[in-house]
């Protein structure tokens, strides 16, 4: 026990002090700003900027390739407060729960405390990720090493359910319809088995398959800017910011929520595709039934913005949880980041600790420094970025399209790519007008090849036998699960048919 | 909004139906692969079960939106009157207007033209139709970036431009 103490520790001083170089510092730092005011900007979100920057840093090493995409990740979902409580509008989806108390303030001249709050709340909220990361992960190696092929299947398809679940509310269906078109979309091209051409309707080009980042690009890229374009929205930033720093009672007061939101945050961030957004709406959710405070949210509260904030931005650790140890993302903006070091050869999993030792470490320390420069750019920006809020969108939007193009051009040296993300952010525009989510589309597509080796593989072993199954207790919890989730969706799917079908009666309040 | 709910939910029932023809399709693609030594590891096992899925995921949705009067709802958005609205509202035709914008960058312009004068192009039909700024100011902000962009990608990130 002390000896793996000792190694641990050797393993996380070594990764800690590899990370403090002058480059790396100033990588991250520059990133993390980067990030503030992509996340502060209404259209732009931490989902769109990594998919546009992750082809770029194909050229760099490896460790700046990782400060920069990290340093954006983590400004990016804070940088999403500024506009939420400057103009009501969320600069990222994660930032949507934070607008409810946060603009409130602002019209109360008290906007700086809001956004003061907001920094602090995304910092503690951090420091919880980051421990649960490196304390929960070794554990969840031991287990992901007694995965076989039929846990992996089934967890495969777990995710994309639960994803689906969680992203749609009253209507799982549609989360499912759209987890399970990006499983189509990962059978197009050859066959890993056999090589056999399939749904490649004698296109050479799609015998390469739909390649991942050009269908992120497009997705959430070019859609967003047809979202955001579609209607001209004018906004305006409400009065003076003010005193931004709370004060240390303020702070301190804000603790036990911090605490508490930040262990929904964990735990939103490791289930599959869930999302920064969804860790901010439950903590906030649950903060004002539980808190003390609670009847004040929503009428100014600046607990309220702490629980939010503090939840969205502990999402990223513990999304990082079932990417490192399963090669599972946690959420969106963790999914372009698995894609990222795929690209650098680094395979997430059950090997990892083995093939790449210090790697949970080199993460936990860069997300550390990205959270210090966050929290000290996030208080020194917050009056500079009433100006940066005044770029119209209308300008903005369309500068996005060329660095789509680029993005999706990138990787492969393929036009076809270009095509390819272009389609699919037309697809996903459309989707979302019909409240489809995107976040099953594209855990489905990171997962569909799993999925499909690994059933396939465990039939060929089991020689077509399910019986194998029955002796395998992590499979059987996650069948369960599976079962679980089918259950519930198509219960509240029925729900929502009656509830809508109901004619229009008045209800007694 | 409820209007907004009657679009979503007539859209619904056309979705269930195409899902089911589209799965329908993909059972039948599958079922034509080849089979090499058992068709439970054949290439055409995996997409069956997809195609499969689809198919009762559409009949749920299919149903579903019956039972919230979805093919009432469809009825009455499918009408000459309904899609002459459609086409006069504003929301349809920007991002028509948007999107014709991109097919001309994508699938015209590029791979013709210098990136830079293609996305200089691009930029200030765009700018211009969505009246973002002044004249001047669209003309300078199109060619400042287009050359912005280029440069940046070619000489600091040594990616070559479509």
């Amino acid at each position: 026990m002390l000896e793996m103490f000792l190694q641990e520790s050797t393993l996380f001083w070594t990764s800690f002090s590899s990370t403090l170089t002058l480059l790396n510092l100033t990588v991250i730092m520059v990133a993390v700003v980067l990030g503030i005011i992509i996340g502060a900007i209404p259209g732009l979100t931490a989902t769109m900027a990594l998919a546009l920057l992750i082809n770029l840093t194909y050229g760099v090493e490896f460790d700046v390739a990782i400060s920069f995409l990290l340093g954006i990740y983590v400004g990016a979902i804070m940088g999403g407060c500024y506009s939420a409580i400057m103009i009501n509008i969320p600069g990222t989806p994660a930032a949507a729960a934070t607008a409810l108390d946060g603009f409130i303030l602002a019209k109360q001249g008290k906007g700086g405390l809001a956004i003061g709050t907001g920094v602090i709340s995304s910092f503690m909220g951090m420091l919880v990720g980051i421990v649960m990361l490196v304390f929960l992960t070794p554990f969840l190696y031991k287990i992901a090493l007694k995965f076989g092929q039929w846990e992996f299947f089934l967890l495969a398809v777990f995710g994309v359910m639960i994803c689906g679940n969680l992203s749609t509310g009253t209507y799982p269906i549609k989360g499912w319809i759209v987890g399970f078109l990006g499983f189509f979309t990962a059978m197009i091209g050859l066959d890993q088995i056999y090589a056999f051409p399939r749904f490649t309707f004698g296109y050479l080009q799609l015998k390469g398959g739909i390649s991942l980042i050009p269908a992120l690009i497009g997705v959430f890229g070019i859609s967003e800017i047809l979202i955001v374009l579609q209607e001209q929205i004018p906004y305006k930033i409400l009065g003076k910011i003010g005193r931004i720093v709370p004060s240390w009672k303020a702070i301190r007061s804000l603790i036990p929520t911090a605490i508490r939101s930040g262990l929904i945050g964990v735990g939103i961030g490791a289930v599959p595709g869930a999302g920064e957004d969804i860790g901010a709406w439950v903590a906030y959710d649950i903060g004002k039934r539980r808190s003390k405070q609670g009847a004040k949210y929503g009428t100014g509260c600046l607990e309220g913005v702490a629980a939010a904030e503090t939840a969205n931005n502990a999402v990223i650790g513990g999304a990082m949880i079932p990417l490192l140890t399963l090669a599972i993302p946690g959420s969106p903006p963790s999914a372009m980041f698995l894609a990222a070091i795929w690209l650098h050869g680094v395979r997430p999993g059950p090997m990892l600790p083995i093939e790449h030792p210090g790697f949970l470490y080199l993460i936990a320390s860069t997300i550390f420094l990205a959270s210090v420069f966050m929290l000290i750019y996030g208080l020194l920006l917050a009056k500079p970025m009433a100006t940066i809020l005044k770029i119209k969108r209308e300008v903005l939007m369309p500068i996005i399209l060329p660095l789509t193009v680029i993005g999706a051009f990138a990787g492969g040296m393929r036009s076809f790519d270009i095509k390819v993300a272009f389609a699919f952010g037309i697809f996903g525009y459309i989707l979302r007008q019909l409240d489809y989510p995107m976040a099953p589309l594209v855990l489905g597509i990171i997962l569909g090849p799993l999925a499909d080796i690994s059933f396939r593989q465990a039939l060929m072993q089991s020689r077509g036998s399910l019986i194998p199954l029955l002796g395998r207790p992590i499979g059987l919890i996650l069948l369960a699960a599976i079962l679980l989730i089918i259950y519930s969706g198509i219960r509240r799917t029925l729900e929502y048919s009656r509830e809508q079908h109901r004619p229009n009666t008045l209800k007694p309040e | 909004m409820e209007e907004k709910n009657n679009f979503v939910v007539a859209a619904d029932l056309i979705m269930g139906v195409l899902l089911i023809l589209f799965g329908g399709s993909v059972v039948r693609a599958s079922l034509k692969m080849k089979v090499y030594k058992t068709f439970l590891d054949a290439p055409g096992f995996f997409p069956l079960l997809l195609g499969i899925i689809f198919i009762i995921l559409g009949t749920i949705i299919a149903v579903s939106a019956i039972r919230r009067n979805g093919y009432t709802q469809m009825k009455r958005i499918f009408t000459r009157i309904s899609f002459t609205e459609l086409f006069k509202s504003i929301r349809f035709r920007r991002v028509t207007a948007l999107v014709a914008l991109m097919v001309l960058y994508i699938f015209i312009l590029i791979g013709r033209v210098h990136f830079a004068l293609a996305t200089a192009i691009y930029l200030f039909l765009t700018l211009f139709y969505l009246k973002s700024t002044t004249i001047i100011k669209i003309i300078i902000i199109s060619i400042i970036t287009s050359l912005a962009i280029s440069g940046v990608f070619t000489m600091f990130f040594h990616i070559p431009l479509p």
